[in-house]
């Protein structure tokens, strides 16, 4: 089965900064699969993020998507953003408009559908994250946990194959954090490919059925959950294992 | 500020066409500065005072203080109008006079009425705004603007700004609050080096707030317009009829006067 997202020896330096962010990563994502990336802060999930819907092209290597070579003209990036959605880390970062409804409204809007199918899409992507009675509520309104829902919610919209979730987990509470994996289960159920970066490995370990573990730019571990908790070596290099012996 | 926007939200014809409001709004303030009659004035108030909390059900008590504190301003500004000061003594004739220490107050029924008129002008016109500003929000003003073919660029601007007011201004109040923890106000000298790395620290921030926001706006496939779904409004009579009967009452007011 060919790789629903592949990256082939990516090589990627932010400007101005000696230190590539990725160096030569190689790391081939399965379809329909539930994919958590782990890694400290400054390992470079978010940079591997932005890679996977063509936001920053790689200084060497390729990306593949659906088994081809990403194209970076416009009509290739849009229908590629269309097809792979990103939720950024900070809902505030994200969420442009003052109203719920018209920031939902936003992607869809941008692949050029017709008003009814746009108005059916919000409706029901808001349906699924649980914000339809913020529709017509002010986005400075909202709490912390209603504003991750409504950024969830337009993605969503848009319809994307691969979803992926950038750390919003952590200025979550519990309640909330539920509430978002169950929604996550249901996409899951839909054939949706979900990539979720956290930092919580409890949480990773009943859900994911693929684990990446990303340090200093590179693949340090890509396979089940379990295979990375038997492997002693591996958790003391990572420094894992104190953070998983603390957690339990 | 706060509590205008939060009602705009909640009032009870906030889903009415926002060109309805606008035009009501607009025709009452345009009448008011027109006609210029004492009595236009005060009865525009009163008739923006039964709109906003009769027909609209904001709070009598938040409206008529917003009225009150702007009517306060009004006075303070007119008084130099309806009162002279001068240490000579007033020229005989004069109907109202007082000596308050070395100075002489004076005024009279015509100074008076000639402070009455931009008085009662500027708050019949301020309460048909604050009718507008208290039951619109700026999105649904954005859409009418959008409506009324305004320049994109100039409506994403107003848009975005109107979003990043509230960031900011929810990151001012953290920054703020992290460097009084660490006392950074604790003196004047303390209070003023600390208030200017404030100053520069949003900068940066906001920078980098901009950078992240075009990133996340070009992974929903951003290309040059914030492109948005109007909202869907409704018409409201109970709105429109007494729309037109104030209208009606301030014209009548003019033409018997």
């Amino acid at each position: 089965m060919t790789p629903i997202l592949e990256f082939e020896r990516v090589t990627f330096c932010y400007p101005g900064q000696k230190r590539p962010a990725l160096r030569e990563l190689s790391l081939a994502l399965p379809a329909a699969g539930k994919v958590a990336i782990i890694g400290r802060n400054g390992s470079g999930k978010s940079t591997l993020f932005l890679h996977c819907n063509g936001l920053y092209r790689p200084a060497s290597g390729t990306v593949h998507f659906a088994g081809q070579p990403l194209a970076y003209d416009r009509g290739a990036l849009l229908s590629l953003r269309q097809r792979v959605g990103i939720v950024f880390q900070n809902p505030d970062d994200q969420l442009f408009s003052a109203s719920v409804a018209q920031d939902i409204s936003f992607g869809p809007l941008n692949l050029g559908w017709n008003e009814a199918d746009v108005r059916q899409h919000i409706q029901a992507a808001a349906d699924l994250c649980e914000v339809t009675d913020l529709l017509d509520r002010p986005t400075h309104a909202l709490s912390g946990g209603e504003k991750a829902r409504v950024a969830l919610a337009g993605v969503l919209a848009m319809e994307p194959e691969v979803l992926i979730i950038d750390e919003i987990m952590g200025n979550l509470d519990p309640w909330v954090r539920q509430r978002v994996m169950a929604i996550l289960e249901q996409l899951h159920a839909q054939g949706k490919t979900l990539l979720l970066a956290t930092h919580d490995l409890a949480l990773v370990q009943g859900w994911a059925s693929l684990l990446v573990v990303l340090a200093d730019g590179q693949v340090a571990f890509v396979g089940p959950t379990e295979r990375l908790l038997q492997d002693r070596a591996l958790m003391e290099q990572t420094g894992l294992a104190a953070i998983w012996q603390q957690a339990h | 500020m706060h509590f205008i926007d939060r009602y705009a939200y909640t009032n009870r014809i906030r889903n009415v066409d926002p060109a309805c409001k606008v035009a009501l709004a607009l025709v009452v303030l345009l009448l008011c500065l027109v006609l210029n009659r004492p009595s236009v004035g005060l009865l525009a108030t009163a008739w923006m005072w039964v709109l906003a909390v009769g027909v609209a059900g904001l709070p009598a008590g938040d409206f008529s203080r917003l009225l009150a504190a702007e009517a306060f301003f009004l006075v303070l500004m007119t008084a130099g109008v309806a009162l002279s000061f001068s240490i000579a003594v007033p020229p005989p004739g004069t109907t109202w006079m007082w000596q308050v220490g070395p100075l002489w107050v004076a005024s009279s029924p015509a100074s008076l009425t000639m402070a009455l008129h931009p008085v009662t002008r500027a708050l019949g016109g301020a309460a048909a705004l604050n009718f507008l500003a208290m039951t619109t929000p700026l999105v649904d003003l954005i859409d009418l603007l959008r409506r009324l073919l305004v320049p994109s660029w100039l409506i994403d601007l107003i848009a975005a700004m109107y979003r990043f007011i509230f960031v900011l201004l929810d990151s001012l109040e953290r920054m703020v609050t992290a460097q009084d923890s660490r006392l950074g106000y604790r003196s004047f000298r303390r209070g003023m080096s600390s208030a200017g790395m404030l100053t520069s620290g949003l900068f940066v921030n906001a920078l980098q707030r901009t950078r992240r926001l075009q990133t996340a706006l070009e992974a929903r496939g951003y290309d040059g317009e914030l492109r948005v779904l109007p909202s869907i409004y409704r018409q409201d009579w109970a709105l429109w009829g007494t729309g037109l009967a104030t209208v009606a009452t301030l014209i009548l007011a003019w033409s018997v006067s």
